[in-house]
């Protein structure tokens, strides 16, 4: 691209003190936030109980982690989506809700990968089992990212049918996405590495090209058991639907593997026979580190959200050689904007540095617009507690000024990446990218909260208006029954703000060491380069 | 001339070799301007070196399948001929180059009567004896009744045709208990039967003499008194036209396997003044008593125990592989000398003159798997590094990156020679130097070099000719921690392509296996000598990666590549770094470390088959279905000299189907069970390589049925893996395993 090389911007420097108590602090306890996300990580990514990994490794197969190993190309990266879902949830049976997703490389390409851990109750799929997969999916259209589905899985999850089959963005998506991204152009590949029961049956039948395992991979819409019950024939699962019958008989499958590894080397092979990827979006530069040390990211952080400090500090550490064009400095000074290169990808940063207000959204919006003419990528860190309210903000339109903001970050074609590295509260969260605008990628720091406002503010809120009604009946209300009527609220707020409870539900692509976080926006970017960029277009700035 | 440093060495230390020359020396000196030598390898570029320094045009020769073979540069020209075995060919590439003369080197036709009169014939130099003495030592029996008549002690023993059994048995008892019984022809061990009680004579002598029969065509028996703990000891000769004899000293080559030798030195750590006096004597008066001209070679047998006693085996009418030694202790070029001596000039030392300096110690590198009972490996030389060029080592070698060793001619491809003030010197000039060999694309016995070299046994000089055999088992194969080690290598080998060219410009090409949790594990699926390694690895190697080898306990490896195509590693392991030498194709890793060479292929698109420990068996076949399939592959690259049977013939388990020939080991290849023959795929003089399908045996019965449980012997990992299959699988067979030197 014919702008100046990133290697001319201004290079951010530091205030931070690492001597300084303040930086210690910070880095203690952004030490053990990330000591408590890996042991996390840890745990989810063994599976489920040890009986059923040693029943699993007994019929011969591969864990899925180790499948992964052998599929993946020796050393390649992998950007795993959600590994912490369904964190909490039913009663903590289905760790990483049963399935590992992510982006990794394949015989020299970056594929989306969706691997069922049979382990975790036959693989079947709970809700947030089909909302990982759904989302996995859609990672891969929107990135033009080829499939491969690692199959072993039962199926809906049945005692949850309900909440598993019927709806729009239930079971049935997934082979409508199947579909529709082959229609594209993005390969769907399968390997039937165990059960591909009932609906799970489509999965390889929706593929492009599928392998299956002899004596090991089976494929039908009943199983035996409802065989028997439907029309009284006894037949083995291998008769049934395993892999000499669909590569002889049925034509379901393409390959016929003898075993897990042999399967994930013809998985292998099969990308490699795929067309070259298009051209990238945008051009890159040789990367370069920052020039301010990156590992001092966790003192220079405060993990309380009521602590504030300047943004750049971060932003010193994640771009190449800490150089930033700063766009508006002067103007708006809450919300930071510039241009800067990520592992030589460019990138927009708009980050938050206080409460947003008009000119902060007016100059969001306009960086916006600026960055996708010039098929820049976003970048959003998301540190917001919200737009300014008061009287004189209302007067002042604030509300038509977030909304153009909003718009902005709506209808921008090029790819927006999410770091939630502090608060993400109201409105802000909208301006601001939240899940909701579509970002190619969202993560959070283990700092991270995220709700409609904060529980101390919900909690006031709610008393003022319990206050109000009281009193218009003529009741009092002591200070200590507020309080009483305070604590459950601000739990609550506390609980649901967490970014484990966000990360458990997917409303985020996973909670990341804030070390990490170049990394990760670099191997999102490059991701993103894969797709072809839309024609701009905006809807009405209201003005 | 241009010497090597040791010979450089050894001649500072006797002064100039061309001084005091024989006195008395007369008559015509023929001129020699082009010498063609008729042979192949090593030797050809050994003689055209001593050619160049005398400034004589050297003419080299190539088989059909041999053009472009290093030893075809070595010479300032080359000629195509029919084969090395092909005397007309030759002598017309002879007359053709207009070269004076031919040096025959050693095997092929160097001791062929015929060879050397068809080249008299032709108006040439014959650099060797005369005809009628290279017959007259080449046979046995007429040998050592010439040199016996001269006074030279031979093996007590009796035999002549027509004699029978009973009468054999009765000279057997004269001779005295135990005794060799051996067919008259060949050699090599077939046939040979040691009997040490009377009542197992006859049974011995009827069944050696089927043998002899069935190999030879001969069933000439004779019986030598049985030599124990027998050590292998030679004195070089010299004769000149003009009546001169003169000794170079004594080399021994106690070390040998399959009747070859692979370690010679000079002078014997056996032999004491007086037994070496009268040794170098008797083999003086060998040679004169048989008008020997030319270098020559006495060999003789010595009793281990008995080290004062020792009897006349053979005379070897030519150069030997092992000259090198004497060489290094004499300070005397033998090519050059062979040359005066076919040009008529007198020899250039008297045997006062003669001296001796030092202790020299050759290894012979040969194409070779110790671990496989030394069965010949074939391949081609993806990278190379010999010793050349340190003080008082030398390397006689026709090796060169590139190179293609194939099975149809001998597999030694090179030597290796070390000279010191001591034998203790010697040997550890010469384990460095090996050490400091690496071949990788072809499996050697460097590493196994190394190791026998190191053993206890031949540090103290207690040497026999059974040594080999007897400690094979425990120096065969590397050590643990070392086959661990290159495992752990080959795994950084094929980290080090994931490596990307240049600047990183996405981070997608870092392989450092990132992912939020910590850094991914991958796998290596490596198989060495079929057997599966599973090498996982966690982290980037060229910052320093947690690996496991075949689940062992983690290893830090950090390997750095020290030039620009990854060819040469520095890895440390552990906190402990080395050189390792690394070559990488189409599937096959090869990591070379302290003249060890291993061989890993990687498994990762094979079709393999899980084991219980997740292992795979990479050899991409399983026994038991070869056999259930009546697949029949060849158990060793090699050529197929017979097919003994037609495409549809019934054939019964163990029955021959095919004879495939590496060198001087014939396998006869055998149906793996009742069956007819559905496939047929060779024909004889057909190249095959390893486990290629020779043919395939539709099994008797229900299709698919197992009908013989053969194991693959190629693939079985026992030290002989050629007789360790069950019956019907394969069977060796030396047909002619008698030393070429």
């Amino acid at each position: 691209m014919a702008k100046a090389p990133a290697s001319s911007f201004p290079v951010l420097g530091s205030s931070a003190d690492p001597a300084s108590g303040g930086f210690a602090e910070n880095a203690a306890r952004h030490q053990e936030l990330v000591g408590d996300l890996r042991q996390r990580l840890g745990r989810a990514a063994m599976g489920g109980p040890e009986p059923a990994r040693r029943r699993h490794l007994e019929r011969g197969k591969l864990l899925p982690r180790d499948r992964l190993a052998h599929l993946l190309d020796p050393g390649s990266p992998f950007l795993e989506l959600s590994p912490l879902a369904a964190t909490g949830c039913y009663d903590d049976e289905a760790p990483a809700a049963g399935i590992i997703c992510g982006v990794g490389r394949v015989a020299g390409r970056e594929c989306l990968v969706v691997v069922n851990d049979a382990t975790v109750k036959g693989g079947t799929y709970y809700p947030l089992t089909v909302k990982k997969h759904l989302r996995a999916q859609e990672v891969a259209l929107a990135n033009h990212l080829p499939c491969i589905y690692l199959v072993d899985s039962g199926g809906a999850y049945l005692p949850r049918q309900d909440e598993v089959f019927p709806d729009r963005d239930h079971f049935g998506r997934v082979f409508y996405n199947q579909a529709t991204m082959s229609a594209k152009g993005i390969a769907q590949i399968a390997a039937v590495l165990g059960s591909c029961t009932a609906g799970g049956a489509y999965v390889p039948a929706m593929s492009d090209e599928a392998v299956i395992v002899r004596n090991q991979g089976t494929i039908f819409l009943g199983g035996p058991p409802l065989v028997r019950a439907a029309t009284g024939e006894i037949v083995s699962a291998e008769e049934l639907g395993g892999g000499e019958l669909h590569a002889r008989r049925s034509g379901v499958t393409d390959h016929l593997a003898d075993d897990d590894r042999h399967a994930l080397a013809i998985v292998r092979e099969i990308v490699s026979t795929l067309a070259p990827r298009g051209a990238r979006s945008w051009g890159t530069e040789v990367p370069e580190d920052p020039a301010v040390d990156p590992d001092e990211l966790y003192g220079v952080v405060p993990t309380d959200l009521r602590s504030s400090y300047d943004v750049h500090e971060v932003i010193a550490r994640l771009v190449d050689g800490s150089r930033f064009l700063e766009f508006k400095a002067e103007y708006g000074p809450t919300l930071v904007c510039g241009f800067a290169n990520i592992w030589g990808h460019p990138v927009g940063v708009v980050a938050n540095n206080g409460i947003l207000f008009s000119e902060s959204a007016l100059k969001g919006a306009h960086f916006i617009e600026l960055c996708d003419r010039r098929r820049v990528p976003l970048l959003f860190l998301q540190n917001i507690s919200g737009f300014m309210v008061g009287p004189h903000y209302e007067a002042g339109g604030i509300a038509k000024h977030g909304a153009k903001m909003v718009t902005a970050v709506s209808c921008a074609r090029v790819p927006k990446l999410t770091v939630v590295i502090g608060g993400s509260f109201g409105a802000g969260n909208y301006s601001m990218c939240g899940r909701a605008y579509g970002p190619r990628f969202l993560w959070m720091w283990p700092n991270a909260r995220i709700s409609v406002m904060g529980g101390e503010q919900a909690a006031s809120v709610l008393a003022t208006i319990r206050r109000d009604q009281l009193e218009a009946r003529g009741e009092s209300w002591s200070a200590q029954e507020e309080e009483a009527f305070k604590v459950p609220l601000r739990a609550q707020y506390e609980e649901q703000g967490n970014p484990y409870y966000s990360t458990a539900r997917l409303w985020d692509d996973g909670v990341i060491d804030p070390l990490d976080t170049r990394r990760v926006v670099a191997l999102g970017l490059s991701v993103s380069a894969n797709a072809p960029l839309d024609d701009v277009g905006y809807g009405v700035f209201r003005m | 001339m241009t010497r090597s440093p040791i010979s450089a060495a050894a001649t500072a230390a006797h002064g100039s070799s061309a001084t005091a020359g024989v006195p008395g020396a007369t008559g015509s000196v023929r001129s020699l301007d082009s010498v063609l030598v008729a042979n192949r390898g090593e030797i050809v570029v050994r003689v055209c070196r001593t050619l160049a320094s005398l400034g004589i045009h050297s003419v080299a020769i190539y088989a059909p399948d041999d053009a472009g073979a290093p030893h075809t540069l070595a010479a300032d020209m080359a000629l195509a001929v029919d084969g090395y075995l092909d005397a007309p060919s030759i002598v017309a590439a002879a007359k053709a180059a207009a070269a004076d003369a031919v040096h025959p080197g050693y095997g092929f036709l160097s001791e062929d009567p015929a060879f050397a009169r068809a080249v008299l014939g032709a108006g040439l130099v014959w650099v060797g004896p005369s005809p009628e003495v290279i017959a007259a030592m080449g046979d046995k029996i007429r040998a050592k009744e010439t040199v016996a008549a001269a006074g030279v002690p031979v093996v007590p023993g009796a035999g002549r045709p027509g004699m029978g059994d009973a009468e054999l048995a009765a000279a057997a008892l004269e001779v005295g208990l135990p005794v060799l019984v051996k067919p008259a022809a060949g050699g090599g061990g077939k046939g040979m039967r040691r009997v040490v009680a009377e009542a197992d004579l006859l049974p011995a002598i009827t069944s050696a003499r089927r043998e002899a029969q069935g190999a030879f065509g001969d069933d000439t028996l004779l019986v030598e008194r049985w030599v124990g703990s027998p050590r292998h000891v030679e004195v070089q000769v010299f004769a000149d036209q003009h009546g001169h004899v003169v000794h170079l000293g004594e080399r021994e080559c106690s070390l040998q396997r399959r009747h070859q030798k692979i370690v010679e030195e000079s002078p014997s750590p056996l032999l004491d003044d007086a037994t070496r006096a009268e040794m170098t004597k008797c083999a003086v008066d060998a040679a004169r008593a048989c008008g020997y001209v030319g270098a020559g070679t006495v060999e003789f047998v010595v009793p281990g125990h008995q080290p004062e006693t020792f009897f006349f085996m053979e005379m070897n009418t030519r150069l030997q592989v092992e000259h090198p030694v004497t060489e290094a202790v004499a300070g005397i070029d033998l090519v050059e000398w062979q040359l005066r001596v076919a040009r008529g000039e007198p020899l250039p030392l008297g045997q006062p003159a003669v001296s001796r300096r030092g202790h020299a110690i050759e290894a012979r590198v040969y194409a070779e798997d110790p671990m496989r009972g030394f069965l010949p490996s074939s391949g081609t030389v993806l990278a190379l590094e010999e010793p050349v060029g340190q003080p008082f080592v030398r390397v006689d070698s026709a090796l060169s990156r590139g190179a293609s060793v194939g099975a149809r001619y001998d597999p030694m491809l090179a030597k290796v020679i070390a000279w010191g003030e001591t034998r203790e010197e010697s040997l550890h000039r010469l384990r460095a130097a090996l050490e400091q060999t690496a071949v990788l694309g072809v499996r050697t016995n460097v590493g196994y070099l190394t190791r026998l070299l190191a053993h206890e046994d031949v540090v103290a000089g207690r040497l026999d000719t059974g040594l080999v055999d007897r400690t094979l088992a425990e120096i065969a194969a590397p050590g643990h921690a070392e086959s661990r080690d290159a495992a752990a290598v080959a795994a950084c080998c094929l980290a080090a392509e994931r490596e990307p060219e240049g600047a990183v410009v996405d981070p997608w090409d870092v392989p450092d296996g990132w992912s939020v949790g910590g850094p991914l594990e991958w796998v290596a699926a490596l198989a060495h000598d079929g057997r599966a390694v599973t090498v996982t690895v966690r982290g980037r190697v060229l910052d320093g990666a947690s690996v496991c080898v075949a689940g062992g306990p983690p290893l830090h490896v950090r390997a750095e590549p020290l030039d620009a195509d990854a060819s040469k590693l520095s890895v440390t392991i552990d906190g402990t770094r080395a050189t390792w030498r690394t070559a990488r194709v189409r599937d096959e890793i090869w990591v070379s470390r302290r003249g060890e060479a291993w061989r890993f292929v990687e498994d990762r698109a094979a079709r393999g088959r899980t084991d219980s420990t997740g292992h795979t068996d990479s050899t991409g076949h399983t026994d038991s279905t070869d056999s259930a399939a009546g697949l029949v592959t060849s158990p060793m690259p090699g050529v197929v000299v017979d097919v003994h049977v037609a495409l549809g013939d019934v054939v019964h388990a163990g029955q021959l189907l095919v004879v495939v020939e590496a060198m001087k080991m014939e396998h006869a290849v055998a149906a793996p069970g009742d069956g007819v023959v559905r496939e047929l795929l060779v024909v004889p003089g057909q190249s095959v390589k390893l486990d290629e399908l020779l043919a395939r045996v539709e099994p008797a019965g229900a299709p698919g049925a197992t009908t013989s449980g053969a194991p693959d012997a190629t693939t079985s990992g026992a030290p002989d893996a050629t007789t360790s299959g069950a019956p019907g699988a394969t069977t060796s067979r030396d047909v002619d395993v008698r030393d070429e030197a």
